[in-house]
Order: structure tokens, then sequence, then C-alpha cells
């Protein structure tokens, strides 16, 4: 079978570039965003991909063309370029970057005027304006222009997380920090952040935006090996590891061991929930230990599908005051941006650092303990229902959850398998109190899968 | 509105908007791409506000299959050209639409050599257009965008080396750059070698041009010809928006018709080296026959267009070749390695007069009176070749040429009557010694009308 590496769909257009990704479907979509956003400012950015100068000007493109202005921030992190949409009041935004997919895939991330991910509406219009393609069009006398603004999104960003961090208290501690930028759109702004506004004793790798990603783009325990080591040889008190775009964050404890991102999320949601009053989002594969946590302080957790557009929606319902996807490394804290922000992260775990006077190792160990395991495999077209169905009944004791794919509720675990929104493949993952527990779950599932 | 969208031999041109759109230009630009050797390749565009879109549309395409890309900015087409040559580029785009409107856009692309593509050329990156099976690159093999700032003053360089500029600065020349490209160059050559040159509508704009950009003596008698008196020059020119082509004025304050440019500089060119070819279309005026043979040169008529210029100079060895050019202002000179080039054209004149110690004025009453007329009528395809047997059995008594429609020549008259290749409709030109020939003109302008 050949493979199809193009992914059109509600979370936007993902593809391989070149057979799939051309630079006639990015200007087609752009057309259809600046159609849909209507005459006025478009900021567009990138990460640092090699494909991300071509698809910028194939995106410019199509934004003038349906009279839309542009505002070229060149390469910055996606919490970056959103801030910056909410701060200028922009019509929207586009950022150009596949995340934590590999270098030779692209994508654009869709913001609306407020810097927000296309909600599901939004996405559903787009999308129709796409395959209508009846654009907007703009004469000589209503075409665009086209503005460079690089230095003001970075300042911006950091002024609203610096608000929410004792810069202080935390410059005086002069931490030991290790960080591995993957050579992505965050590399120079994270040695800033960390070396100059957070006074921290930086050893760097991979902060070169001009150079490929040395590793797998996705920040993941297998991933981050070169990290861990860096840690370990320099004695850092902690260490970052981002993705390409700057919205993800993996952290590695002084030990060299990388935290869980389930539990990174926690801490947050603990230091979070300990100084404002509100409820806590989270997608339905994030971790038990959000609910745990949330219990303590009296605070609800609300479960949504994947994405984070949809956490993003919750919060804004329930006006949350803390949320993220545990699964995948990202932490959403609306009082700096509707957004996944790594920079956020690195702030709060080094505040929370300081105001305990505690280790990584020690905080993480305060979390209560979860056993997960996750995977993935290619996605079969037409076993996907006959897969759920067999799911279920494989765990008839279970409360099943149906709003993205399937989450099975047991007793003292869980088990959910769904669709990727933006790769051809499905991902399970599953958690129990004990690690044996979690392997049984595990191997049912993979029983299943091998059929 | 009016829906316009052209795709042939000579590139992609529309009106933005209604007809030209973002999709064309990238599937067109991707073409071309696709259709040129691995190397970078040259861009640069007219001040129109479109260009912007266009420019972006371009880049991605040229990036996307591969190549470098070289982004000159608002440039006019010759200094494209040149930089193609000099950098030994791949080939080049020039997005800017000349003559026409501000509403119009129009994407024109030259080789390796920085000439126009051959027709062969030109129709194998058509071809790939229709088949849209365009060479996109994995991430590991798309290009890089970068500039150049010195493009324009290295082709002043060379511009300084075929003409002595320094021996122009006596002239005192008014300038209508109609807020074209034209004004950029010839601001940094008052800059850098000091000539009197007096620029009008000369501030860059991509919306509101002062007045149609066409290059002919009636844009001329609008605003620039009235000035050369009142302000004592010795001579006015005028440039369209990507200055490849020029038009002019005395220093009596009479426009020039557009036809007396290409023997203007066959008159510079042509005693510099005895002999050589002139090359022109078969509507260009027989007085460059006269001019050509005062100085022993040769006449060289090819069909109407800027591709059968083009494949005609191919056939020749550029040593062999004095000018080449069309009645229209556009022409070509080998010191600048065939490029239609304007402010090249203007200089040569300008030389021209030094070197004869002559007012333009003065040179013009050295040649001949011939008397052009031209008309055009709408056309019906099919009435066309019963038309042309007509006119051909009517007027046999001439020389016949049928390279290009039917062109018939007596010892001092002749006309010509062809089809457009850019609009759809009948041309007819008519040129006699002396007098207009009023008759000819109107009898053949009456037969067209009753055959269509």
């Amino acid at each position: 079978m050949r493979e199809h590496r193009l992914k059109v769909g509600v979370s936007g257009i993902r593809g391989v570039v070149g057979e799939f990704l051309t630079p006639a479907l990015a200007c087609s979509y752009a057309q259809a965003f600046g159609t849909f956003v209507g005459p006025g400012k478009v900021v567009l950015g990138r990460d640092t991909r090699s494909s991300g100068e071509m698809l910028q000007h194939a995106v410019a493109c199509g934004l003038l063309a349906t009279g839309c202005d542009v505002v070229y921030v060149g390469i910055q992190p996606t919490p970056t370029i959103q801030v910056y949409v909410n701060a200028t009041r922009a019509r929207g935004g586009i950022s150009i970057t596949a995340s934590h997919n590999p270098s030779e895939y692209n994508a654009l991330k869709l913001f609306n005027h407020a810097g927000l991910f296309f909600n599901h509406y939004e996405r559903r219009e787009l999308l129709d304006l796409f395959y209508e393609s009846e654009f907007r069009t703009a004469t000589n006398d209503r075409i665009g222009r086209v503005a460079y603004d690089p230095d003001t999104p970075p300042r911006m960003h950091l002024d609203r997380v610096v608000r929410h961090v004792d810069v202080g208290r935390v410059r005086a501690h002069k931490f030991k920090v290790a960080l591995d930028g993957v050579n992505g759109a965050g590399s120079e702004l994270s040695v800033h952040f960390l070396r100059d506004v957070l006074g921290c004793r930086l050893e760097a790798i991979s902060v070169d935006p001009t150079q490929p990603f040395p590793r797998e783009a996705e920040p993941r325990p297998d991933t981050l090996g070169d990290l861990q080591e860096l840690v370990r040889r320099t004695g850092a008190d902690i260490g970052f590891g981002q993705d390409p775009d700057g919205d993800r964050l993996a952290i590695v404890d002084e030990n060299g061991v990388v935290l869980d991102n389930d539990d990174v999320l926690a801490l947050v949601v603990d230091a979070v929930l300990t100084s404002m009053p509100g409820d806590v989002a989270v997608n339905l594969t994030t971790s038990s230990v959000i609910d745990d946590i949330a219990l303590a302080h009296g605070r609800r957790v609300y479960r949504t599908p994947v994405g984070e557009a949809n956490v993003v929606e919750m919060m804004q319902a329930v006006k949350a005051v803390i949320g993220g996807e545990g699964s995948n490394g990202g932490i959403i804290f609306p009082s700096v941006q509707y957004c996944r922000d790594s920079y956020t992260g690195m702030g709060f775990v080094l505040d929370l650092m300081e105001r305990t006077g505690l280790t990584l190792s020690q905080l993480a160990a305060r979390m209560p303990a979860y056993s997960r395991r996750s995977g993935k495999f290619a996605f079969e077209h037409g076993r996907l229902g006959t897969l759920m169905r067999q799911l279920e009944v494989t765990f008839p004791e279970g409360q099943c959850d149906r709003r993205d794919g399937l989450k099975i509720l047991l007793e003292d675990a869980w088990v959910h398998m769904r669709a990727s929104n933006t790769e051809p493949i499905l991902r399970y993952a599953v958690e129990a109190k004990s690690p044996d527990r979690a392997a049984e779950l595990e191997g049912k599932v993979r029983a299943l899968i091998a059929g | 509105m009016e829906r316009a969208l052209r795709i042939s031999h000579v590139g992609l041109r529309g009106i933005v908007g209604s007809g030209l759109g973002a999709s064309h230009v990238l599937d067109f630009a991707a073409a071309f791409g696709t259709f040129l050797a691995p190397g970078p390749v040259v861009i640069g565009r007219d001040p129109r506000a479109s260009g912007v879109m266009i420019r972006e549309g371009v880049i991605a395409a040229l990036l996307s299959t591969g190549h470098d890309v070289v982004d000159l900015g608002i440039v006019s087409t010759p200094v494209i050209q040149h930089t193609i040559q000099r950098l030994n580029a791949a080939g080049g785009i020039s997005i800017g639409a000349s003559h026409n409107p501000a509403e119009w856009n129009a994407l024109k692309f030259f080789a390796a050599r920085g000439t126009y593509l051959s027709t062969a050329e030109a129709g194998e990156l058509l071809d790939i257009y229709h088949l849209h099976n365009f060479a996109y690159q994995y991430y590991t093999g798309i290009g890089v965008l970068r500039k150049d700032t010195a493009a324009l003053d290295l082709y002043l360089d060379d511009l300084a080396r075929v003409f002595d500029l320094n021996a122009l600065r006596g002239y005192k020349v008014v300038v209508d750059c109609c807020n074209g490209t034209s004004a950029i160059i010839l601001r940094r050559i008052i800059e850098r070698f000091g000539l009197n040159f007096i620029l009008i509508n000369e501030r860059i704009e991509g919306v509101n041009f002062a007045h149609e950009p066409s290059i002919n003596a009636r844009t001329v008698s609008l605003q620039l010809a009235p000035l050369i008196q009142p302000l004592g020059a010795d001579a006015g020119f005028l440039f369209d928006i990507d200055s490849d082509r020029v038009a002019i004025a005395t220093d009596k304050g009479d426009a020039v018709n557009e036809e007396l440019v290409l023997p203007l500089l066959a008159d510079y060119l042509l005693p510099r080296c005895p002999g050589r070819l002139v090359i022109t279309n078969l509507s260009t005026t027989a007085l460059l026959d006269e001019v050509a043979e005062r100085h022993g040169g040769t006449v060289v008529r090819v069909p109407v267009g800027r591709q059968a210029a083009m494949d005609a100079l191919a056939t020749y060895h550029p040593d062999q070749i004095a000018v080449a050019g069309e009645g229209t202002g556009a022409v070509m000179m080998p010191q600048f390695r065939f490029i239609y080039d304007g402010i090249a054209s203007m200089l040569a004149v300008l030389s021209l007069m030094h070197q004869r110690r002559q007012k333009l004025s003065e040179i013009l009453a050295t040649y001949p009176c011939y008397s052009i007329l031209k008309g055009e009528l709408p056309l019906d395809p099919q009435r066309v070749p019963a038309l042309m047997m007509e006119l051909q059995s009517q007027y046999g008594d001439g020389i016949v040429d049928v390279r290009d429609g039917l062109r018939i020549s007596w010892p001092d008259r002749w006309f010509h009557v062809r089809v457009s290749q850019t609009e759809p409709i009948v041309r007819v030109i008519c040129e006699q010694k002396g007098d207009p020939p009023l008759v000819l003109f109107e009898t053949l302008m009456d037969m067209v009308r009753s055959a269509v």
C-alpha cells in the first residue's frame, strides 16, 4: 500500500513536504484562511525547518491575494506568535510548524484574532471554504502590504511570563540549568530567557536555529539522551528539552532522569491551584494524578478530546485557571495565553524549586504514583470499529467515554484508544496504580491489536 | 469587472483579482522551476501593489522546485536580465506588466543567458504548466532565498563601460518615469555620474500611475513634450514601468514617433560596426532600410513578436548583428547581450547627439519623411484566410511576404495585415515615403471590415 502522508482536516493541514504538502496547497489553505478572517493583519511565523521559508512565502502569497496584510515575525516559537496575535489585535495568525513531527513534515497552525487555536466551529467553516475554493480576491488597489516585526513578539511573550514568576528570587538562586533546544524556533529565545532574564547558569546544546534537528523532534525519555548526559556531566539542577516550535516541554531532574510529562503538568497544576482559585481542564489521555491533585485543592477536572484546541475551548468554557495535555508535555496557563507554552513551564518549575527549596526529584516524589504505558500502530482503514468493539468486550466492567476514540475507566485504572488527529496512526494509553497492572492492561490491548 | 488572463508563449499576464490569481502564479513559477536546469533564479518586480503577492508565490514555487532565489526587489527588467548573466544563474523572472495599466500584472521568464525564452523553450514551459507535473523537492532539496543589493551598481558599471557617461554631462534631459523602475536607476546615475536629468512622475507608486504607461508619441505629448522648451532641455525620454522600452521628445518639444527609435539607434551603432545586420519585424518603418543603407548595413525582417525576434537572434552570431528591435521603442544591442533596455537606448541616443555634435531635432531632420498609418479591427478567425487571399490577388504587383499574415511592398510604399497574437484583432499597418498613404490605408481597412 502506498503511504499517503498528508492530512487535511479540522486540525489544519500537515504533511510531508514536496510530494504531499506543496506550496500550491499551502497557498490555497492560506487563501481559505484569509477569506475567513477578512481583510486586516495576519501574523505569520515559522519554526526552523528547512521547508519553513518556502512555505511561509506560499502562505503570504495566499493571504495577500485575499486582501490580508502580512506581518512577518520570522522564526518564533508557536506560543510567542500566539501572544503577539493576541496582544496586537491582528485578524489572526499562522505558525508554520509540524511541531514534534519529523523534519520531512510541515504544517500550518492557525490562530484566530485572540491568538487561540481555531475552535471546532471555526475549523469547520475554514475547511468548507478550503474545499469550495471560492476565495475572496483582491484587485491591485486592495492588495495588502507586508511588514516585518521580528523583535516585538519575544518581548511581549516574556513580559507576560515573568509577571507570574518571582524573577528576583529565581535570579538570586542562580540555578544551574541544562537546555536542549533541538535547534528549534525557541533556541535563541530560551537562551535569552534562562540566562539573561532568569539569571541561570546555562549549559545549552542544540540552540543553533540554522542547523537541522539533531534528535527526534518530540522531547521524550528515549530522545533526550544528550540532555540527560549534559545534566549529569555538568551537575545541573534541572534540564529542559523543547520541541521545534517551543510549545512542548520535557524536564530532566538533577539525577538525569526524564520526568513523566504528566508529573510535570501535575507539579504545575499543584503550584497554580495553591495560589489561584479555579478549575482544571486536561485531555482524556492525561494521567489521573491531575484528579488527585485537584481533589486535594477541592477543584474540578474537566476532560476533553486530545488536541490543544479542545482543551483551550473547555478551559474558556469553565474558566479554568490551568490546563494542559500531560500526555504530550503541554502546559496551558491562560494568564499568559491560551496555548501550550514551554516558557511558562520553565518559569513555573524554577519558581517552584526556589520557593520550596526542594530538588526536582523530591518534588516529583511528592506526586501520587501511577504507572503509565502508551504506544502507537499503523492505522488500518476499516479496522477501527472492530477494535473499539473488541476493547469494550474485553473490559465489560468498565465505564465508556466515547468523546475521543474510546476510553474505558476501570476501578483502579483506565485504557484509552484513539486515532491521531495529525498522523495516520492509532494511539493507545493505559494507566494503573501499579506497574504490574499497567503491564497486564497493555498486554490485553496489544493482543487485541495483534488480532 | 473585466476578467482577463492570458497564458501564452510570452508568459502569464492578467488582471490581478479577476483573472490572474495566486494559484496561476504558483503553478506557472513551479513549472518554470521544473523546466530550468539546477541553479539560482534571479527575480525582481515593478512597483505594482500586486507584485508583492506575486513575488511571494514565485519565491515559494522556485524554492520548492529546488532553486535558490536571488530577490532584487523593485528593479527594472534589464537589471534582472543583467544579473542573470552576471551570476551565471539558471534563469530569471520579472514580475511586472510593463506598459499595461496598474491593475494588470505578469510574469516574464528568462533563460540562463538572460534573454527571453526561445519558442521551443517557451513551448516546453507551457507543456509542463499544463501537465501540472512539477518537480517539488523533498525537504532536503529546498532552495534558499537571498538578496543582492549590488545588482543595480554592477549593471551601471557595465553601462558606463559601453557609453561615455562623463561626455553626456552637458545635456539637460527631462525624463518621465511614469512612477516606474526607471526612477530608481536614473537617480543612481545622477548620483554616481552627475548627469543632468530632470525626473518627473518619479515617485515609486503601486496603484495610481500618473498616466497610462504606454510607450508612444501620444503619451510623450501628454506631460513630457510640453516641458522640454520651457526647461531648455536637449531631449526628453519616457519609460514604461519596467524600463525596457523608451519613447522620445526632441529639443523642440515634439514627440518623436516610436517608429524612429530603432532607426536612431541603428544610425548610432552601424558606423561603429559597418556591414552588420539590423534585425527587425515586418511591421517596422522602411526608414530603417534607408538608414542601414547609408552605413552599409542590411535589414533582416522577421515576423512580429518577441518570440520571432528571439529565434532570429539565435540564428546569427552576435558579431554579425548591429542592433535589433521593434517599432514599439523596444531595442536590443549586442553590447548588452540582447536585452530590451530602455535606459541603454536613451544613452545611445544621447551618445549619437554627442558624437554628431547635433541637436536631436537636427539629426531627425536628416531622415527622409515616412508616414505610417496603423489601425486595428475585431477579428472573425474563419474569414481571415479569404481576406488574405483577396488582398494578395488585388495587390499581387508588389513583393509578397507571407511569413506573418501578409506584407506587400513597393519601392516607396508597403502594407502589412496580420492577426495579433495577444488580442482578437486584425492589425493594418501601411507606410509611404512622403505623404500618408491615406487612400491605400482606407481601402485596406474597408476590405478588412467587409470581410469580418
